[in-house]
């Protein structure tokens, strides 16, 4: 779909001229290098998920088998779910909160320097060493623990991520800690290219506080929306690290993503057919949400 | 995709371009080279001046000086030249396979003898080394052990350098102030666990959270070689018989009854966690192989006893588990006499020794000429494996890494849904047919 409105968009007058070696090498090796480093791995990955393969004997062609198992495999139906609850908590909480923070630290204050390299802080570090302090904190009797039962929670003290009824919330809580702080930088990159003409105009019409937001901020900010969706879209996909590091995907399931799922399907129990048919499925998702969203975009633009 | 159909100018030159694309990839398919492209990677083996390469899993910082004590005695011999090359054990089990596939492979690898070690012998990754065992250094190596290291095929592909034990560990200090005394029947030790929670003190630890939930399997293994006996055990790893047949129900009846006693932390906790629970006395026992040690502060050790699990079934023979470590080589390695020289070293009394002296010292070493640490706590050990009827290894090594996360999922859950045992057997039986079948 994206390709029509590609086409639609070159349609102008090209001159007969032959194209020049220089510019057919800067187009045609960079091709050649993403071809075989990108799109290469990429086809061997369909190809792998068409397959019954452990990883040492040559793989077994099986057709679409393993796209049939995963219509009857209960994991992977919890894991499904559970990536778009992911997709909703994770990406929902962190565009709306990413949004807030940047309202709230766009204007130049005393100090606000300070607050927003603190939001951006958990960026810079690596997720994982992240994971491990989170881990500590809520481990029995770690710093939660013992946090709530100084306020006289102690009722509601608990095996965060050994229980399957919370490890999932557990986990979402440090990855949305870190994402935060990114979507709130790209916002607040979006709001300095808002023309404050635009606000002094409402202004001097008497619009409210609201009705500037509304009609003039969040207008302003499509560009930037493309942008946040899909970060957040491609990140939840590929949440795996603050996962593993945490739960690895477990209690018995219950906090699997899609991608720590392929993740133990090939590397764990080596059934790297699947885990491939699981990757197929996941890159079909983040397409489909990416592309339709950039084919929306495009057609506003024209 | 996206990009690429998008870039040529003319309709005309986009179809050929299409149509070039697919052939490149319909041609790449037949020609199977997505198989042969994992036999280029991995392999990080030195290809200088013929030294043999060691690829250790041993990461933790006393075993890895331990093995670079014993490659550097071994250098100091002369001829035949070593190099170790330590890999962090996660990526060395991953990576296992890629490893032994290698067109250009590491020549020795750290790694568990029995039904693991076979895996790879029977689709020829492994070195035949039948003639190194009759060499004097493995010559007085014991029967069991000559057994677990050959392969369904006949040829010994493995050399054995240590093993270790497992036992229900406790603080003598603790069982004194309590006084009460060790089980050694699941009468006596339910007994035990009551008293024991009568004191406010939890009954048993067990460290199955945090990335070590397979510490859990233990409980299997040793309930299930306790009702149904060791061949059964293995059977049933092997995919012999079914997880959720009345002989697994049975383990799973006996485990319930012992389970008001567990740590309702024992999910929650690594290993590690749970040991410093045992050492501040917030709980009383725990099924732990001897590696938990590392974990333990040194002041500490002298006041740990153990006793064996206790006996279920009388008929049923005492088995015990006595997980083995050593190496085996890769069958496509290019220095084939060196690696068995190296080999034939790493069994003698000299060589475990040196690597006993500088790990953490509660593991036992494979040659019966060998000197352990000889502290009571090993004595004990060693006189444990050394009576038994006999050994398995551990659920992982007596099936395959493979299967071991259908028994964590199924595990973790049936100690936090004890009542949903039998749709969890069903799950199990299911998830393991996937990987048996592979």
């Amino acid at each position: 779909m994206a390709l029509v409105t590609a086409g639609r968009l070159r349609r102008r007058p090209r001159g007969a001229g032959r194209v020049p070696p220089l510019v057919l090498a800067f187009v045609l090796i960079p091709l050649l290098a993403e071809g075989f480093w990108v799109f290469w791995p990429a086809v061997q990955g369909f190809y792998l998920s068409l397959t019954k393969w452990d990883g040492i004997s040559p793989p077994q062609f099986i057709g679409l088998a393993n796209y049939r198992e995963m219509l009857h495999d209960s994991v992977f139906h919890t894991a499904v779910l559970d990536t778009v609850l992911w997709l909703a908590l994770f990406g929902g909480l962190s565009a709306v909160l990413g949004l807030g923070a940047a309202l709230l630290l766009q204007q130049e204050r005393r100090g606000v320097g300070f607050y927003r390299a603190a939001l951006f802080l958990p960026v810079v570090f690596s997720l994982t060493a992240t994971a491990l302090v989170w881990q500590a904190m809520y481990q029995p009797d770690g710093l939660i623990d013992k946090a709530m039962s100084g306020v006289g929670l102690g009722s509601l003290t608990h095996p965060w991520l050994a229980d399957q009824s919370t490890a999932l919330y557990a986990v979402i809580v440090p990855a949305l800690w870190r994402q935060i702080g990114y979507v709130m930088v790209l916002y607040l990159a979006g709001l300095k290219g808002i023309d404050p003409a635009l606000y002094e105009a409402a202004k001097v019409d008497g619009a409210t506080r609201w009705q500037q937001f509304r009609h003039i901020t969040v207008p302003q900010l499509r560009s930037v929306n493309a942008v946040v969706l899909s970060v957040i879209v491609i990140d939840s996909l590929r949440s795996f690290d603050v996962v593993w590091a945490l739960t690895r995907g477990g209690p018995y399931h219950s906090s699997e993503l899609l991608s720590t799922y392929m993740y133990s399907t090939a590397f764990q129990s080596l059934r790297l057919g699947y885990g491939s048919a699981l990757a197929v499925v996941i890159f079909v998702l983040a397409f489909g949400v990416i592309a339709s969203y950039l084919v929306r975009a495009f057609r506003e633009a024209d | 995709m996206n990009t690429l159909t998008s870039t040529p100018s003319t309709p005309g030159s986009r179809r050929q371009f299409l149509a070039g694309a697919g052939a490149i990839g319909a041609a790449a398919l037949m020609s199977g080279c997505v198989t042969s492209s994992s036999s280029s990677g991995g392999g990080s083996s030195s290809n200088g001046g013929g030294t043999v390469t060691l690829q250790s899993n041993l990461s933790s910082p006393q075993a890895k000086s331990a093995m670079q004590d014993l490659v550097a005695a071994f250098n100091k011999r002369g001829k035949v030249k070593a190099g170790l090359n330590t890999v962090a054990s996660e990526t060395f089990r991953t990576q296992l396979p890629t490893y032994l596939t290698s067109a250009n492979p590491p020549d020795l690898l750290t790694w568990y003898p029995g039904s693991v070690a076979d895996t790879y012998a029977r689709k020829n990754l492994l070195l035949d080394v039948s003639d190194i065992w009759t060499r004097p250094e493995l010559s007085g190596y014991s029967d069991a052990l000559k057994k677990l290291c050959t392969s369904s095929a006949g040829h010994k592909v493995f050399v054995p350098a240590s093993y270790y034990w497992w036992g229900v560990f406790y603080k003598k200090s603790n069982f004194a102030k309590w006084g009460v005394q060790e089980p050694t029947t699941w009468d006596e030790f339910l007994a035990l666990c009551e008293t024991i929670k009568g004191k406010g003190v939890h009954p048993i630890g067990l460290g199955a959270g945090g990335g070590t939930a397979w510490v859990a399997s233990a409980w299997f293994d040793y309930l299930n070689i306790r009702v149904n006996g060791a061949q059964y055990h293995r059977d049933l790893l092997a995919g012999r018989h079914r997880f959720d047949d009345p002989e697994v129900h049975k383990v799973f009846d006996t485990w319930s009854q012992a389970l008001p006693y567990f740590d309702p932390n024992g999910t929650a906790l690594a290993f590690q966690d749970a040991t410093t629970a045992l050492l501040n006395n917030r709980t009383g026992m725990m099924l732990i192989g001897t590696f938990f040690a590392d974990a333990a502060p040194k002041d500490q050790l002298g006041d740990l006893d153990f006793f064996r699990f206790p006996i279920i079934d009388p008929k049923v023979p005492a088995a015990e588990e006595g997980p083995t470590d050593g190496y085996f080589a890769s069958a496509r390695t290019h220095r084939a006499d060196e690696v068995k020289e190296l080999m034939s070293w790493l069994a003698t009394a000299e060589a475990q020794e040196i690597y006993l002296k500088g790990s953490s010292g509660t593991a036992l070493p494979t040659n019966p000429q060998a000197k352990d640490a000889g502290t009571p706590l090993v004595k004990k050990g060693r006189a444990l494996i050394e009576g038994a009827a006999d050994v398995t290894q551990f659920f992982n090594r007596d099936s395959s890494d493979a299967l071991q996360p259908t028994a964590d999922t199924a595990l973790t859950k049936f100690l936090a849904r004890p009542k949903e045992v039998t749709s969890i057997l069903t799950t199990w039986q299911r998830d393991a047919q996937k990987i048996w079948s592979q």
